[in-house]
């Protein structure tokens, strides 16, 4: 192989590596907050990228049927809707359940709740995962729209081209964009100096008056709704089926843990840097190790920075 | 009084007579009307429910014509029944799903299944032992090579689908193109049916025999997160012959797509593939028709000419746009245990067996599998079993190959 081969194969792959890992980074973006500021380890975080992925199909085909809607934009615009619905969907999931195990009420129970946590959330994603079976069936579907099959084609006089994909490309720059803008809420807002507060010190925050739990509510629900725009993001380009969240939840916790649990900086980089290494990985070494070579650095990195690259104990910023 | 009692004796012995024969012959009657009970065991929930429950039409529908036109003949016209079992969604399961069938339905003439090869390699452990003769449409060359004596395989499995594909597939690149293919390249996922297929390929020199050079040599798990390393390679060499492997949709579609990114797709190079997973109707509810166009695919049966009547009646009743190879061999299954019945007048599923081992179809059945006759050998396998060649054209796989039972000309790339 040429040089100018191997530059090009380089280029071809870092390129779908960033749009790729952009995606998963806003997808670990969600997992991180729900770590970082309940400390619950999520299971069903897939099924809620899963929900994300429904919602933007069934929508988009709605409008389209009934409304006449169309266009190659209308997934993105439905994907980012994903958010609040499916944070009103998380909203009454912590109300009835997770709530009876985390928080105030979970330091009471065995292991301070982690347990009765691990077992809810894993039960919620096969309960998420049979009732999608159920509901939606178990056939792969598609959300429609020509960009995932359309590419703008850089060239060079040297003869090397790379093409980008313009649906990740689209739903790269929407994912950087949710972040930055969470990012800001959490920084500059009073909601964010709360959940900042409550993830820190939960019972210094109770004596100053923030209702941990009201906080406990709003980040799961905020880290299930971004999870789901993650989600709708890559319905635009990627088939999927009820059981599509565990093949990403792996990744999603690799993500977190390589950024630093609890570091919403730390999480996105984690899930770019996820992206690229299966990318490039597979222009350099055989294709089947392209998940192994995740998990080698995944294993590097637990070795030599336990809390990741940002991470540390009780952050979230 | 002697006389009286005698002619007494007389009457109520002929009364006796007239009425255990007529017991007798109303048990037989009953015993000769009592349906044949054939299996169809496939997977009915999970992730392959859907061509479970296409399999499950096609069987319903054999099975409905055979007794319509009077059941079975040889056992004085007695129904056919089908018991249908679902394999699930693991081999466990199905192997779970076997011994059910066994143990519930213990004068199950035979049984169809059982959708994957890995199912199948399962369900027929059960089946050999509880002896009942299974037909099954799965590739690969296991099931038939563990020297087992009730299971028989209707299709070529994978190994001699890629070495009969290969000398078809060069001829017709060139009597097409002009000239012949001289590199090739390979994507694949790691499946038990793709490792099956590229096999010879590497274990014998079938490729420098046809003056082929393997350019790509790519093998992928799936599901795929991204096609482009993959794609970039074949974009990078230019291959004469892509064969594009993947067995699930979603990577169907991200492979496709991804060639018609980098300008590839659309018949610009070459892409040939294996099994109905590349023909299957939830391809076009998950990318546009166009991507498709000039994809082939080498598959062990498929809709033919001369089948038009049922597949007309296939897809009303099923709902269907076109009859698969799964439906259409699960159909011929049940109409090949008709045969083997018609000719063994027998119930007995060992029977049935040797039946089937010992018959050469020349119609009927055979009908609704490649070639001309149907028989198979001491391990089960079909002899001379052919394959097919479909091809996208306007939108859905048509059969281009062989010409005597193609329904439209084959349409090569770049022609």
């Amino acid at each position: 192989m040429d040089i100018a081969q191997l530059i090009e194969n380089l280029l071809q792959s870092l390129v779908a590596g960033v749009l790729t890992g952009s995606t998963y980074g806003l997808m670990c973006v969600g997992l991180t907050i729900i770590f970082g500021v309940m400390r619950v380890i999520n299971f069903a975080q897939g099924e809620f990228m899963m929900l994300g992925m429904y919602f933007t199909y069934f929508c988009v085909n709605f409008l389209t049927r009934q409304f006449g809607l169309e266009g190659i934009y209308l997934p993105f615009v439905v994907a980012m809707l994903a958010g609040p619905v499916i944070y009103l969907f998380g909203d009454l999931l912590h109300r009835g359940l997770l709530n009876k195990v985390s928080g105030q009420q979970g330091s009471k129970l065995e292991a301070g709740g982690h347990y009765a946590q691990l077992v809810l959330t894993l039960g919620l994603a096969l309960l998420l995962q049979n009732a999608g079976l159920y509901f939606f069936g178990s056939t792969p579907v598609s959300v429609s729209t020509s960009l995932s099959y359309t590419a703008w084609e850089l060239g060079s006089p040297e003869g090397i081209s790379v093409f980008i994909n313009q649906a990740q490309s689209l739903a790269a720059i929407l994912a950087v964009g949710v972040v930055l803008i969470f990012g800001f809420l959490i920084a500059k807002s009073r909601l964010g100096k709360s959940l900042r507060a409550a993830a820190d010190n939960p019972d210094a925050a109770i004596y100053m008056g923030i209702d941990v739990e009201r906080a406990h509510r709003i980040a799961f629900g905020f880290g299930v709704g971004i999870t789901a725009i993650g989600g709708g993001l890559l319905a635009s380009y990627a088939p999927f089926q009820p059981y599509i969240g565990t093949e990403y939840v792996i990744i999603m916790y690799a993500g977190v843990v390589l950024g630093g649990l609890g570091s919403i900086r730390g999480a996105f980089l984690g899930g770019l840097s996820i992206g690229i290494l299966q990318q490039v990985s597979a222009t350099l070494l055989p294709n089947q190790l392209q998940n192994t070579v995740i998990f080698v650095c995944f294993l590097a990195v637990i070795l030599l920075r336990p809390n990741g690259f940002f991470g540390k104990s009780g952050r979230v910023a | 009084m002697l006389k009286q009692s005698g002619i007494f004796s007389i009457i109520s012995a002929t009364l006796l007579t007239l009425f255990f024969s007529l017991i007798s012959l109303e048990i037989s009657a009953q015993a000769i009307l009592e349906p044949v009970k054939v299996g169809l065991i496939v997977p009915l929930s999970g992730p392959w429910a859907r061509p479970g429950q296409v399999m499950r039409v096609a069987a319903e529908l054999a099975v409905e014509e055979i007794n319509e036109q009077g059941g079975i003949a040889a056992l004085g016209g007695a129904p056919l029944e089908l018991v249908v079992y679902d394999a699930g969604d693991n081999v466990e399961r199905a192997k779970n799903a076997a011994q059910r069938m066994v143990a519930e339905e213990p004068d199950l003439i035979g049984a169809v299944g059982a959708y994957l090869s890995s199912f199948t390699l399962a369900v027929t452990e059960v089946t050999e032992r509880a002896e009942v003769p299974i037909l099954t449409l799965s590739y690969s060359d296991l099931i038939t090579s563990r020297g087992f004596n009730y299971v028989f395989q209707t299709s070529a499995s994978g190994a001699v689908q890629s070495s009969g594909a290969l000398p078809v597939l060069m001829d017709m690149a060139e009597s097409a193109s002009g000239h012949r293919p001289e590199t090739i390249a390979i994507i694949m996922d790691n499946t038990a049916a793709s490792e099956a297929f590229v096999k010879p390929f590497f274990e014998t020199n079938i490729l420098e025999e046809y003056g082929l050079e393997l350019v790509v040599n790519e093998v992928f798990t799936p599901p795929l997160a991204n096609a482009t390393s993959l794609i970039q390679h074949i974009r990078a060499e230019q291959p004469d012959l892509l064969l594009l492997l993947p067995t699930a949709i979603s990577d169907t579609k991200l492979l496709l797509e991804k060639m018609n990114e980098f300008r590839l797709g659309r018949g610009l190079i070459p892409t040939i593939s294996n099994g109905a997973a590349m023909g299957d109707p939830d391809l076009l509810s998950n990318m546009p028709g166009f991507l498709l166009e000039g994809v082939m695919s080498i598959v062990a049966n498929w809709s033919t000419r001369g089948q038009e009547e049922l597949i007309d009646k296939f897809k009303d009743v099923s709902g269907e746009p076109w009859m698969t190879q799964h439906p259409l061999s699960t159909y011929g299954h049940v109409w090949l245990f008709k045969q083997a019945l018609e000719q063994s007048s027998s119930r007995d599923s060992t029977v049935i067996a040797n039946t089937l081992r010992n018959m050469t179809l020349s119609d009927g059945a055979v009908n609704y599998f490649p070639g001309n006759s149907l028989s198979f050998d001491q391990t089960g396998k079909r002899i001379d079993a052919g394959i097919l060649v479909i091809q996208w054209q306007e939108g859905e796989p048509i059969t281009v190959f062989p010409e005597r039972e193609a329904l439209r000309s084959i349409l090569w790339p770049g022609e």
